[in-house]
């Protein structure tokens, strides 16, 4: 169906795409697998038409194409869908789904009725049963990725490419998108999946092309290959003695913290919104890693909000170390001494335009300065040392945040913390949008905090990784079905799995 | 080293130029750096050599000290509006707050109140009222525009009032001097003006303060779960805004000699313009108090040369609209003018932050 030969681009000082070469072949759902990086996100950028190749061609069938606007690159029958999706949040499903080319009649005015049919039939073809009158705002993620499907197909799409879908998928949408996505496939489109997870591309995909470094390392029959060879050619070593490896081939649990607890440092007691959240109570050990899982929108999100001081509390108290922490705002949560490492690193965690190490220094300006003036030295000295042990990789501490990859901007919302010393750390979703390499790099500093006496609280949607601590509190309906030690999870973590179920 | 840049970068303007002495020029020379290594220093020297060539009377010390006096009431707003526009706000109401505080030392001293009571009195008011615009953006949240717009409309019909009748001239000598005079051969307003403005960038690029400022116009969410007091910080620019709208307030009604509510009309324009022609972005976190002067500058002398050549003030405004779009696109933002981006701006920020 698409064919790419010898791709190329480069930007300043980068290579991004070398030669690439790519066949997707019709009723088959490849999978661009690659770290953060790796360049899969500049081949998609190629095949929308966002941006040019400097080199190479794109066939389509028996017809050569250089796409200059993402318009061209529709017409020809691909489709994007982007993360950040591309609808108009006020306008209703119907009217987006045909937002190119509204139907007229014959006073060339608005053909609402035929656009409300057509629109209704596109839906109930995916499977959705949705008010096609509503505005799309008001809408799911999964609902909206539904309309941009049918969008795609409303234009006769021969290829859809998919960034990430269900990243922001609860889990049973995901299984859901999975059913549309084969359906397309018997359909005879072609897909292009890109993943960080691995065990979805084993469940859904067809083929996997993997990219490393903006090359090509190979594209594999899914099922001729296991996840482990997958993630050896997306790192480009042997990750058998990793964590992650050791998770991956089954062999062996990792656990995050030391097993052994010491006092309760932090507690929660009957934190309650309201709204969602009801009679949530936990502690927290001195050198543990506590997990908090659940089904996506079970009240992860919520409790994270509360703790970090950004959500009303009905009720409920937190003690650290037996003194009350005030909850008003994230200010008064930090001055206790508490690092809160958000879900949104982008959004919530940095502030990108700024440098690294005015990002690192950001809540320790205190320690760095004195009299109101930044002591530049000893925050040079600091940053230097904390992104070396950190392995930050950039190319110095002046350089902006922005520009970095997910993993490395982890990293240093990670090291602001460090840097100001506090001993407690909740992460939400530490590992979202993070390629392998970094994940494991992100799990073992957790695991070395962890072994200083830090105490880490993890809420996370990914049953792996909640697996691999000490305890795991299963979340459901905004309140704990029930509380796992760490030697009760079996590898699959089917033990929170029927917890998040029960 | 920093002189070593001084001396091979640009022709740094004597208001510029620093003693090279120990720490203190070393720190003033990185707080120079950013504004030698930008376009728009290079722009100004430019306009400057263009206006000798055009007007002989141009590069006079007389005309120069005008053109600096003339620039130092919008270039001390323009420190104060920075400020607001570095958090991503926008303060409308700084003319109204220049026109109080002419009509309030004005009203002061003709009531028997020494100068420099008046003055204070002045600046008190002023803050006063920035610090409504404040506690209206931070407690009851209203978009910045919409609080200092009502303030603008506030501060304008206050001064009014407190003014009762025309305008009330000024004959302190004492004030005339200290906010108009001249020490020397410089003039007391380009004194103020350039303090302020040395002050400004120092705080902005080596305090906790700046740090603050930057880290909230760059991303407020960000500040606020890294523990900043966003609204305390947030408050204090409204504050910090009038404060300064006052002290440019003082230098007007002294170089006018009279105080009245109906000067410094639309200077909030000019002291956006100023900030925005220094590169500083409206959506906040961009920027510095020492470019956001050079900007008004700029302004100012193109004007200056346009008077010079004898042009109706008309064109003039046509000229000065022109200049702002030519300055924001040519020299605004940081590296890349905006006319040579590509044109995938949805996919813009995923290209800088996947580095891929």
């Amino acid at each position: 169906m698409v064919t790419i030969q010898g791709l190329k681009k480069s930007y300043p000082g980068v290579l991004a795409l070398d030669c690439i070469d790519l066949e997707i072949k019709g009723g088959e759902i490849h999978a661009l697998l690659g770290q953060n990086g790796a360049g899969k996100s500049t081949l998609i950028r190629m095949l929308s038409g966002a941006e040019q190749p400097d080199d190479g061609t794109i066939r389509i069938g028996d017809a050569y194409h250089r796409f200059r606007t993402p318009m061209e690159a529709q017409k020809a029958g691909i489709f994007t869908i982007f993360q950040e999706l591309s609808l108009v949040p006020e306008l209703s499903v119907a009217e987006n789904i045909f937002i190119s080319d509204l139907p007229k009649n014959k006073y060339g005015v608005l053909d609402w009725r035929l656009l409300k049919r057509e629109a209704a039939k596109s839906m109930e073809w995916l499977g959705f049963s949705v008010d096609i009158e509503k505005p799309v705002k008001q809408l799911s993620v999964a609902m909206k990725q539904g309309i941009e499907l049918a969008k795609a197909l409303h234009r006769k799409a021969k290829v859809v490419l998919l960034d990430e879908p269900s990243a922001a998928l609860p889990q049973p949408d995901v299984k859901r998108l999975f059913e549309i996505l084969k359906n397309l496939r018997a359909n005879g489109i072609a897909i292009v999946y890109i993943s960080h997870r691995l065990e979805e591309v084993q469940e859904l995909c067809d083929v996997a092309t993997v990219l490393r470094d903006g090359r090509k390392i190979g594209s594999y029959a899914i099922a001729e290959t296991s996840s482990g060879m997958l993630v050896r050619a997306m790192v480009g070593r042997d990750v058998k003695s990793s964590l992650l490896g050791e998770a991956l081939a089954g062999e062996n649990r990792p656990r995050l913290g030391k097993g052994e607890t010491g006092d309760v440092v932090l507690s929660v007691r009957d934190f309650d919104d309201g709204k969602i959240l009801h009679g949530v109570d936990f502690d927290l050990h001195r050198g543990e890693v506590l997990g908090i899982t659940g089904l996506l929108g079970n009240g992860q999100n919520e409790l994270a909000s509360c703790i970090f001081g950004t959500r009303q509390l009905e009720q409920g108290v937190m003690t650290l170390n037996g003194r009350r922490v005030s909850l008003k705002s994230p200010r008064h949560v930090i001055n206790a001494g508490i690092g809160l490492l958000p879900e949104e690193r982008k959004t919530q965690g940095l502030v990108l335009p700024m440098s690294i190490e005015s990002n690192i220094t950001l809540s320790s300006h205190k320690e760095f300065s004195k009299g109101s003036i930044i002591l530049r030295q000893r925050e040079h000295i600091v940053v230097d040392r904390m992104m070396e042990s950190l392995r930050v990789r950039a190319t110095s501490s002046k350089q902006a945040v922005g520009t970095l990859s997910g993993g490395n901007q982890q990293k240093v919302v990670l090291a602001k913390w460090l840097v100001s010393k506090c001993r407690i750390l909740i992460f939400a979703e530490p590992t979202r949008g993070i390629d392998v390499g970094a994940k494991e790099e992100i799990y073992q500093l957790i695991q070395n905090f962890a072994a200083e006496g830090g105490s880490v609280v993890i809420i996370s949607s990914e049953i792996p990784e909640a697996s691999m601590c000490d305890r795991v509190f299963v979340m459901s309906r905004g309140t704990f079905a029930g509380e796992l030690c760490f030697n009760e999870i079996d590898i699959h973590g089917d033990a929170i799995l029927n917890l998040c179920c029960a | 080293m920093q002189a070593k840049e001084m001396t091979d970068g640009v022709h740094v303007p004597d208001t510029l130029k620093i003693p090279n002495s120990g720490v203190l020029s070393r720190s003033l020379g990185r707080l120079i750096k950013p504004v030698v290594t930008n376009y728009l220093l290079i722009v100004l020297v430019a306009i400057v050599v263009f206006g000798y060539f055009l007007s002989p009377y141009f590069l006079t010390s007389r005309n120069i000290g005008n053109v600096l006096t003339f620039a130092a009431v919008v270039s001390v707003i323009a420190v104060g509006q920075f400020f607001v526009i570095v958090t991503g706000g926008i303060d409308l109401s700084v003319g109204s707050i220049v026109a109080l505080s002419t009509v309030v030392a004005a009203v002061g001293m003709k009531n028997g109140m020494p100068p420099f009571v008046a003055s204070v009195l002045a600046l008190l008011v002023s803050g006063a009222f920035g610090s409504i615009s404040g506690l209206l953006v931070v407690k009851a949240r209203i978009a910045p525009f919409v609080a200092t717009l009502a303030m603008m409309s506030i501060g304008r019909g206050s001064s009014y009032l407190v003014q009762v009748g025309s305008l009330i001239s000024i004959s302190d000598e004492g004030f005339i001097h200290f906010f108009a005079g001249k020490t020397g051969i410089i003039p007391n307003p380009v004194i103020l003006f350039v303090s302020v403005m040395l002050v400004s960038a120092f705080f902005m690029q080596f305090s906790t303060f700046g740090r603050r400022l930057y880290a909230i116009g760059g991303n407020t969410e960000a500040a606020r779960l890294s523990g900043l007091p966003v609204t305390e910080a947030t408050f204090s620019v409204y504050m910090l805004s009038g404060l300064l709208s006052g002290l440019a307030g003082l230098i007007l009604a002294a170089q006018l000699t009279q105080g009245s509510s109906l000067l410094a009309q639309g200077y909030e324009l000019d002291a956006i313009a100023a900030v925005v022609v220094g590169g500083a972005s409206l959506s906040g976190g961009t920027g510095n108090p020492l470019k956001a002067v050079v900007g008004g500058l700029i302004i100012a002398v193109i004007g200056n040369i346009m008077n010079l050549m004898t042009i109706p003030s008309e064109p003039q405004l046509v000229v000065k609209g022109i200049l702002i779009i030519i300055a924001v696109v040519f020299i605004g933002g940081k590296t890349q003018p905006r006319l040579f981006r590509k044109r995938t701006l949805v996919r813009r920020s995923r290209a800088s932050c996947d580095n891929d």
